[in-house]
């Protein structure tokens, strides 16, 4: 028997903010409708602020209630350190 | 960015500086709870990796919202928060950091992170060419601009034609919420600098001509943040009262540097220092009338605050 895991990849770069929620919603719901796992590249953004952070949790639970997870990889300096002082980087899955 | 970039701001946010600070980066802060912690992040990570002692100061304007417990929960040892009665105005709470900032250069940026940090080193290198003031501009050749109004680019143009014809300030843009002093000019102008609201930029600006201080311009990459506090009807409006303000208050003499000693600077740099050696944040509308100097010592935080103190004792200051 094989067992295959599908996981889609986005990478998003730049800014990361309310402009480009709307943006960054819809990829999220049109990946779901293929793959309930998503790896999500974040090497190349410079900044997210509140409105991003709530996209990407809200991107997580839709992951997780279908079954699988959204990972964050490649994290970039700025993110991480986002992340942590909003402490979310203990609910997220980041490798 | 890089693993070395992480350790120097894990290594900022945990050991207080031994040295007085490099570089002082100044934020005002009135009900910014939903933004101001992802742009603590991205200030000190970039700010971190230039390998140069830094603070941070938070200059809250009285929230009404947890903008000053959450900053005050990140526990960053290097992040200073000067809290202050309610709303007292932007050029209030600017005003309020400026003094107590302790760099050798001190850059004032916004809240919302319009200007991207990084822009910190093309302003510096302007700095370092033996300009006082250095403006990011978002009307100089060569700036960007993302998703602005088209009511405050109305509002901009407007404002860039009554400066450079009634002040002759040669800046094209007085109100890009990213400057850059050295300390002396920071000390000067903010010791003397009255307006306290939005159009403290303008004056600031008007008093570094004045006094004859070199001032630059570097355009900026600007995005305009959404939920942006600016309503462009009423910044109109007061701005053209201020312009009356800053000319009532010039040929009264309120701006001449004999009627100014640096007492508010002494002041507000010592209780700041003290509050940040006893880990507490710094209340700066307590007791604001009739302020005697405090008179704590010398601390190892910064030894010229000794020095820097004499002859304070006759100055009424209000903050």
């Amino acid at each position: 028997m094989n067992i295959t895991k599908s996981i889609s990849a986005i990478e998003i770069s730049g800014r990361f903010d309310a402009h480009e929620a709307t943006s960054f919603r819809e990829t999220i719901e049109q990946e779901l409708t293929t793959s309930s796992n998503i790896r999500l590249s974040l090497a190349e953004v410079e900044f997210v602020d509140s409105t991003a952070l709530a996209e990407l949790v809200r991107a997580m639970k839709k992951c997780r209630e279908q079954g699988g997870d959204l990972i964050l990889s490649e994290v970039s300096g700025p993110v991480a350190v986002i992340l942590e002082l909003t402490k979310l980087d203990a609910a997220f899955t980041i490798e | 960015m890089t693993a070395s970039s992480l350790s120097d701001y894990h290594q900022w946010a945990s050991t207080p500086l031994s040295t007085k600070p490099a570089y002082s980066v100044v934020i005002p802060a009135y009900n910014e709870a939903w933004r101001v912690v992802p742009t603590i992040g991205a200030v000190a990570t970039y700010m971190s990796s230039l390998g140069q002692p830094w603070e941070l100061i938070i200059a809250d304007d009285g929230s009404t919202d947890e903008t000053a417990a959450l900053v005050a929960d990140l526990d960053l040892v290097n992040l200073h928060l000067l809290t202050g009665t309610p709303n007292q105005g932007k050029g209030h709470a600017v005003r309020r950091g400026m003094l107590a900032a302790r760099g050798d250069v001190v850059l004032f940026a916004d809240a919302d992170q319009s200007t991207p940090i990084e822009q910190f080193e093309d302003l510096l290198g302007e700095l370092n060419q033996g300009s006082d003031v250095v403006v990011g501009s978002r009307a100089a050749d060569g700036s960007e601009v993302s998703n602005k109004s088209a009511a405050r680019h109305l509002m901009s143009q407007g404002l860039k034609f009554l400066v450079t014809t009634g002040f002759q300030i040669p800046v094209s843009d007085t109100q890009c919420g990213f400057k850059l002093f050295t300390r002396e000019a920071a000390r000067t102008l903010f010791s003397h600098q009255v307006i306290d609201d939005f159009s403290f930029d303008l004056e600031v600006l008007f008093l570094a001509k004045k006094f004859g201080l070199q001032i630059s311009e570097v355009p900026v990459t600007w995005i305009d943040a959404p939920g942006s506090k600016v309503d462009a009807a009423k910044v109109a409006a007061k701005f053209l009262t201020d312009l009356v303000t800053i000319r009532f208050n010039d040929i009264r003499g309120r701006y001449n540097q004999e009627n100014h000693d640096v007492t508010k600077a002494d002041l507000i740099e010592d209780r700041s220092i003290k509050a940040s050696l006893d880990g507490n944040a710094c209340n700066d509308d307590e007791n604001s009338s009739h302020r005697e100097p405090v008179d704590d010592g010398p601390t190892s935080y910064d030894s010229t605050v000794g020095a820097d103190r004499t002859s304070t004792t006759k100055h009424e200051v209000k903050l």
